[in-house]
């Protein structure tokens, strides 16, 4: 067991009118997570601590946060990973409702502008839709994103115009237009060929390092601006 | 994410000097006089100096804007750090190679 020292924003809706630091200490292992502390925080030692989670196992995308000024899932670093003065801050560029919680309602909407699920008009088949694995391996890592917000909320294109559709929102525009069972290709394509699409990724690579997931998501944008280059 | 910032202020930089050279450009339309004044005024030291910078500024931004090229195009992404630092030795050796004649020249200059 060692002493973790926390510093971490807090803001409340009701009373602060901007955000400040408060420090609290906790007696953590080094394989603890940094959600684990801040349960210890909150039922221990201040239970007005707002932040969201849920699965505990990196797999809802509840409790992304930015740790030491990377964004990460809180269930998923380790003290270890982080050192002993972890400082933790809500996500970059979404509205703050309160503490570690922020307003992904922009975000939502960027999600469902691309038509964010699967369209195949022809007539089920009795089993599976099937696919080849060559084909499957272009989609798997993209459809592995658990919508944690981690690579939007680090992206300065998005600091500069949340109107941008975003890295997350891109990458499952990709997984449904590389998807060779999916029908909506043209439908999808024309959705995100505006200027606040795969045009305003200016491959800074920032998403790529805030994934949990370790999805190439710059990646996924380059392919959709060569598809699009290609109609 | 700090070489997409550099790309930026270096793609400023560039603008910046661009006007210049069109305001320097523009005085050969007062006459051969007017513009061997100028001239001579832009091989003092100083610009010399500059003229590294700027070297050294193009370099940059043409070799980072080559990685970027290379990745939108072909891909790469999971190499980005060390495609990163590849151009970087390229523009280094350019860079030197560039650097150099200038330097000579500047450092004959003071010795006069
Ligand atoms: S791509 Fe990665 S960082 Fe972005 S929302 Fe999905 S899991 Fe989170
Ligand atoms: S709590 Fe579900 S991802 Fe961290």
């Amino acid at each position: 067991m060692q002493k973790i020292r926390f510093r971490i924003k807090r803001f409340n809706p009701a009373k602060d009118r901007r955000p400040h630091f408060e420090d609290f200490t906790v007696e953590a292992e080094p394989e603890t997570p940094v959600l684990d502390c801040l349960h210890e925080i909150k039922w221990h030692q201040d239970g007005t601590l707002a932040f969201r989670r849920s699965c505990g196992h990196a797999i809802c995308g509840s409790c992304a946060m930015t740790i030491n000024g990377q964004n990460r899932l809180a269930c998923q670093t380790l003290v270890k990973n982080v050192g002993k003065n972890i400082i933790v801050e809500p996500l970059r560029s979404f509205p703050l409702e309160k503490d570690l919680i922020v307003n992904l309602d922009r975000f939502y909407e960027r999600f469902y502008s691309i038509m964010p699920y699967f369209v195949n008009n022809s007539p089920p088949p009795d089993t599976e839709r099937i696919q080849w694995p060559e084909d499957q391996e272009l989609i798997d890592e993209a459809a592995s994103c658990i919508l944690c917000a981690s690579c939007t909320s680090s992206c300065p294109s998005f600091w500069a115009d949340d109107d941008y559709i975003g890295p997350s929102a891109l990458l499952k525009a990709y997984r449904f237009i590389f998807d060779t069972r999916d029908q909506a290709q043209k439908e999808r394509l024309a959705l995100i060929n505006t200027s606040k699409g795969p045009w305003k990724c200016h491959t800074i690579f920032n998403c790529n390092e805030a994934c949990p997931k370790d999805i190439d998501i710059t990646n996924a944008i380059a392919r959709l601006k060569l598809k699009l280059n290609d109609l | 994410m700090v070489s997409w910032a550099l790309h930026r202020l270096s793609g400023l930089a560039l603008v910046a000097y661009l006007c210049l050279h069109i305001f320097v450009i523009h005085n050969l339309a007062y006459g051969p006089e007017r513009f061997d004044r100028v001239m001579e005024l832009l091989g003092s030291p100083a610009f010399k100096l500059m003229e590294i910078g700027l070297l050294g500024v193009i370099l940059y931004h043409a070799f980072n804007g080559l990685r970027v090229i290379i990745i939108d195009f072909w891909g790469g992404t999971k190499i980005q750090k060390q495609l990163f630092w590849i151009m970087m030795v390229i523009a280094a050796a350019l860079f030197v190679a560039g650097a150099a004649p200038i330097a000579g020249h500047l450092l004959n200059a003071l010795a006069h």
